[in-house]
């Protein structure tokens, strides 16, 4: 609770998570995608060239990986989807059509959020099990590598997608989401039509 | 003197992608023939290829094998493999030239994410640039044969260029010109491919009835190839049966990456037609 009608939703510590989170996976998906395609090769100039996104992107896997440790430790308890999140789930075309008196009304985080936090989780998995072989490839057989390989790979088109739409809800769709990644604070009014079973347990 | 310098397929480009037909020109291509069964196993080419290409020595014990090193790698480019097998109740060494096979088809190449790092000449010799390799491995992994090395010092991955250098000049590679007994043949693809049959026609006579040349379509055959006495037990030579290795039909990866092209380009197209069909979700509007 807080005055002028603001609402605290996260904590400096989960902010400080979800953007190193965040900006890892971003600097990832740059030197990821410059060295997957030969047309994007340019991007890994943002970083030195070539050998520098070789030998960054990994290290920036491991600080990923790590946070995303933090990450579920911080939320986990809060995302598993409860009756109300799978009847959301199962309204989502009405959420994307606005129609909103027909979409469950949601807690802290709506089933999409939760979702998105159980998906991301599993692809970090991935991403990781997978990246680790061909960070030290010499330790690993040439078949198991290039699985590794489809499958690192199969991880980034689910994580990009979900990172576009991510981004797209939080900061175009839904003005005065973001604010909670950056100060932590909401507006009562945001609270109350994005996630007003938690804004009646602040009140 | 014929460009022995001009580039077929440069790797992380276009043309890493076309298929060899297409690429194909009248440009003189050059191969290097083995035959096994010539060979008397004095590695002089072994130290040849060390003295020319200027490779460090690497120290090594007796493991219990007539071979000189364990492995290759990023300073041994050429290894002669001894691999002590049964046949017809005898003990044999059969050995293997082990050093790139210069495929027509590199899968190291078509596995290498930077620009340039790989290239095969219209001669058909594939050369690495170490300049700009970025120490991926993806070649390594590519590779089905199991030929580049890396190294841990410099980061970059090294393997037999034929001695492009000496090619350039007018040269046969050094292994070539040291060989003793002529197991290694140096010529036109062609000649070398009319040669491989002649001497696979003297080892039949001879009674070694599955000699055979090695020259794999898989990887659309090699600028390396080899007279195999005993053609039918490949594995025992450490020659890959079945390599491959391909441009053309998707691999699961390439189609991975056309259809995230797709998935992308939707997405961040639906994210904007949705936002231009229901605009901006303002809380004060909403109360």
């Amino acid at each position: 609770m807080s005055s002028n009608g603001l609402l605290h939703r996260f904590t400096y510590l989960e902010r400080v998570v979800h953007w190193v989170v965040g900006g890892t996976f971003v600097a990832l998906l740059v030197t990821g995608l410059a060295l997957s395609y030969p047309s994007l090769f340019w991007l890994t100039s943002l970083v030195g060239g070539g050998p520098a996104a070789r030998v960054l992107h990994p290290w920036v896997g491991a600080v990923f990986g790590l946070s995303m440790v933090c990450m579920l430790a911080l939320w986990i308890r809060e995302m598993f989807l409860d009756h109300d999140d799978w009847r959301w789930l199962g309204a989502i075309k009405d959420y994307v059509t606005r129609n909103h008196d027909k979409v469950p009304r949601a807690g802290k985080y709506n089933a999409g959020q939760k979702v998105f936090f159980w998906v991301q989780g599993g692809l970090a998995v991935v991403f990781v099990a997978t990246g680790l072989a061909l960070w030290m490839p010499e330790w690993f057989e040439p078949g198991l590598l290039a699985t590794a390989r489809l499958l690192h790979f199969a991880a980034t088109v689910g994580g990009g997608l979900f990172l576009i739409v991510h981004v797209y809800l939080g900061v175009v769709a839904y003005p005065g989401t973001a604010r909670g990644m950056i100060d932590g604070k909401v507006t009562r009014r945001w609270a109350s039509m994005h996630h007003p079973r938690w804004y009646e347990d602040q009140s | 003197m014929p460009d022995n310098l001009s580039i077929r397929r440069m790797s992380a480009t276009p043309s890493a992608f076309i298929p060899l037909d297409a690429l194909r020109s009248n440009a003189p291509e050059y191969a290097k023939l083995v035959d096994i069964s010539k060979c008397i196993g004095c590695k002089g080419c072994e130290v040849a290829c060390k003295e020319w290409n200027e490779l460090k020595v690497e120290p090594t014990k007796n493991f219990g094998s007539f071979q000189s090193h364990k492995d290759l790698s990023a300073n041994t480019w050429l290894l002669m493999r001894f691999n002590e097998v049964e046949v017809n109740g005898d003990i044999q060494w059969l050995i293997k030239k082990d050093a790139c096979l210069h495929c027509e088809d590199p899968g190291c190449l078509f596995a290498c994410p930077a620009p340039g790092a790989i290239v095969q000449y219209t001669n058909g010799i594939v050369d690495f640039n170490q300049e700009n390799c970025i120490g991926c491995q993806y070649c390594v992994t590519g590779c089905p044969f199991d030929i580049p090395r890396f190294d841990k010092a410099t980061k970059t991955v090294s393997k037999c260029n034929m001695c492009i250098d000496r090619i350039d000049a007018g040269l046969e590679p050094a292994c070539v010109k040291t060989c003793p007994t002529n197991a290694i043949s140096w010529g036109s693809k062609q000649d070398m491919l009319a040669l491989a049959d002649k001497q696979v026609e003297t080892l039949k006579r001879r009674g070694y009835s599955s000699a055979s040349v090695y020259n794999p379509a898989g990887v659309g055959g090699t600028h390396m190839m080899y007279v195999v006495p005993h053609g039918d037990r490949l594995d025992d030579y450490s020659l890959p049966t079945d390599p491959t290795a391909s441009p053309g039909p998707m691999t699961g990866l390439s189609f991975l990456k056309r259809a995230a092209v797709f998935l992308f380009n939707f997405s961040i197209i639906g994210t904007a037609l949705h936002l231009l069909r229901y605009g901006q979700q303002h809380v004060e509007e909403h109360e």
